[in-house]
């Protein structure tokens, strides 16, 4: 089994001892780092498959450091804070975080999370239909790629495996509810996760995201996908 | 209340007030025109009576066996009069009517035999009538009996004329209160709006002094405590963060050397394992105590609404305690318009109820009658005892049921937010007693509809 390395960015010296700690028991070789400035750096030249993110952060602050690692990476970020209103859960998956934890997390339930992240980022290259097309619209489950009008676009893995979801059933309404089991693997988790994620692929794959044509909200349903 | 109270009594001071001055005004109108269409009436009929009495006198004093009959008939009278005349007891009259003679009151009679002239009025047929007497010889008394029918309708009429202008005044006046109420109770309309505004979570809504000059007092006090419970709320709400915040941290910290130290079980001694054993429970309990407690802190907001499927959330929250899913029983539609969120937490936190003092759940219950969603979830414990169900809802209080404090996960919250979440939907939360044994949470939810 390859070993997942996880890098965590964490201003606290004692969370992020004790995360890097529990982390390594539970098999991932962890490393920790204390700014956004040094995370950023480490992801660079040894790139992890998955980083785990503070917000509140000395210098470059989480979000900031969320959309510096975005511009160059599609690798999964997990915010873990303990700052819980709407307000920051929202900017911060809008900045690009794939998952959003509320401190204290148990770390059974982190690994939980970052067992499907990797799942996720495997599930890149299923035995899919080579081109699934909505409209002017290309995915390409296979080979994990998104086109418009013939021109790649630049989605990250949770976007990328959102849309194959909505994209196997085509015309289907799928519930906030089935997205977040099959995407992010949560039984009963935050809605807001899924509407955020919708909205930032709005933005990449629709011509007017204020009036999407493709990817359409179903009130009271869920979203579905359409030609 | 207060105000409908204050509007009534306005109206009915008013109405009061102008029924007082008009009836006051209608009653005295009514007694000076009667005296004086009265008095008009009587002197006519004296004037005329004397007249007719001369005519009389000349006729028997120039005649020394007159014809009183033929005599009583020359008199030009009218339709109104009627002529009688008594001599030597015996009564004369136009025609053979005795009635009339009957309309001579004794009183009078035996005065004009005396020799004085008299008027009376008296009711004669049911008919106001007025009998002049005038005595014209010895013996010898001339009566005119004249019937004031035509006064008394006339004042009948008057009577319901100022009756009926005595109830329009005070049905002017009512609506002049009513006006008045409403004009002088506008601003405290404003006042009441802009209360109710702040209720429904408008924290801005303040009053302009300057728009209710007579009300500057209360609309400053007004907007002065406004923006004490405001800043007061602000501070509460910085402070539920704070405490969330420095929490949060030093629990994760604990939480992930928890799990290291409960990995690593099998490599610590006995004594040591343990005590590490605790430090994790205790752990798992301090996080779900800080989580309730915030929970609670901020639960005031009210209910996000939107469709959402109970049945899946009370099946995935069995699932997640390891109960069979087969306990939910579902009637009527199963998509409710609720908080999500706050609905699956009432759902977790009865099961865990129910687990720590019921014996665990036998029957989840989802019924949608029309607008109104319930919820129901039974165990078969011991129940809740009558002292117990009155405070099972409060913060803090743990079941006694069985008399002892059991040692569990619960923080004793669990059913305070219970009963905060359905409040926030503007429901309730209640305990009842399941046929058979144990107890029964009941979670009623109006507005479900979607």
């Amino acid at each position: 089994m390859v070993v997942s390395a996880v890098l965590v960015i964490e201003d606290d010296d004692r969370i992020r001892l004790s995360l890097v700690l529990a982390l390594e028991d539970e098999g991932y070789a962890a490393t920790g780092v204390p700014t956004a400035e040094e995370g950023l750096d480490a992801q660079r030249d040894s790139p992890a498959d998955t980083v785990l993110v503070d917000l509140m952060l000395p210098g470059i602050d989480g979000f900031e450091c969320i959309r510096q690692l975005r511009r160059t990476d599609d690798v999964p970020i997990v915010v873990i804070s303990a700052r819980d209103d709407t307000h920051d859960i929202v900017a911060a998956l809008e900045a690009g975080a794939d998952d959003y934890l509320v401190k204290p997390v148990a770390v059974k339930e982190l690994t939980a999370r970052l067992r499907a992240l990797r799942r996720r980022a495997r599930a890149a290259a299923p035995d899919a239909v080579p081109v699934l097309r909505f409209g002017d619209l290309e995915i390409m489950p296979e080979a994990g790629e998104v086109r418009r009008r013939g021109e790649p676009v630049s989605v990250t893995r949770t976007e990328f495996q959102l849309l194959c979801e909505l994209a196997d059933h085509p015309g289907r309404v799928l519930s906030r509810q089935q997205l977040l089991q099959r995407v992010w693997d949560y039984d009963g988790g935050d809605e807001r996760l899924v509407d955020v994620h919708i909205g930032r692929l709005r933005q990449k794959i629709e011509e007017d995201s204020a009036a999407p044509r493709h990817l359409v909200t179903v009130r009271g349903l869920g979203y579905k996908l359409q030609r | 209340m207060i105000r409908a109270g204050l509007r009534s009594r306005v109206i009915a001071g008013f109405a009061a007030g102008a029924f007082a001055l008009s009836a006051t005004m209608a009653f005295a109108s009514y007694e000076i025109i009667r005296h004086s269409l009265l008095g008009e009436r009587e002197s006519t009929a004296v004037r005329a009576a004397y007249y007719d009495a001369a005519v009389m006198r000349a006729g028997i004093i120039t005649t020394t066996d007159p014809d009183l009959v033929a005599l009583l008939r020359s008199l030009d009278t009218g339709e109104s009069r009627r002529v009688l005349l008594h001599r030597s007891g015996e009564w004369f009259a136009r025609n053979a009517d005795a009635g009339t003679t009957k309309a001579v009151p004794a009183e009078l009679q035996s005065r004009a035999t005396a020799g004085t002239a008299a008027v009376q009025r008296v009711r004669a047929d049911g008919t106001p009538t007025l009998v002049v007497a005038v005595p014209i010889a010895a013996d010898t008394v001339f009566y005119e009996v004249d019937s004031l029918a035509e006064l008394d309708h006339t004042l009948g009429v008057l009577t319901i004329v100022l009756t009926a202008v005595a109830v329009c005044t005070t049905l002017a006046g009512a609506a002049l209160g009513l006006y008045a109420s409403r004009y002088v109770l506008r601003p405290l309309v404003r006042v009441e709006q802009a209360a109710q505004d702040i209720a429904t979570g408008a924290s801005e809504a303040r009053l302009d002094p300057a728009q209710e000059p007579d009300l500057a007092r209360l609309a400053t006090s007004f907007n002065h405590m406004v923006d004490e419970l405001s800043a007061r709320l602000e501070r509460d709400r910085r402070f539920a963060a704070d405490v969330s915040h420095e929490l949060r941290s030093p629990l994760q910290t604990l939480s992930a050397a928890a799990s290291v130290l409960t990995r690593r079980r099998d490599q610590l001694d006995e004594r040591t394992a343990t005590a590490a054993g605790l430090v994790a429970d205790e752990i798992t309990r301090f996080q779900q105590l800080v989580d309730d407690l915030l929970t609670l802190a901020r639960g005031d907001q009210p209910a996000q609404r939107a469709p959402a499927d109970v049945a899946g959330l009370a099946r995935s929250a069995c699932r997640q305690r390891g109960l069979a899913e087969g306990i939910v029983v579902a009637e009527g539609d199963t998509t409710w318009n609720v908080d999500r969120r706050r609905v699956a937490q009432m759902l977790g936190n009865l099961l865990d109820n129910a687990a720590a003092y019921g014996g665990g759940a036998t029957a989840v219950r989802l019924r949608l009658a029309g607008d109104h969603g319930s919820i129901e979830v039974d165990d078969e414990g011991p129940g809740v005892g009558p002292e117990d169900k009155a405070v099972i809802f409060n913060r803090f209080v743990r079941g006694r049921a069985a008399g002892t404090r059991r040692t569990s996960d619960g923080t004793g919250l669990g059913l305070a937010l219970v009963a905060q979440h359905a409040a926030a939907h503007g429901g309730s939360a209640t305990v009842l007693d399941r046929p058979g044994g144990g107890a029964r949470f009941r979670i009623d939810l109006p507005g479900c509809g979607s």
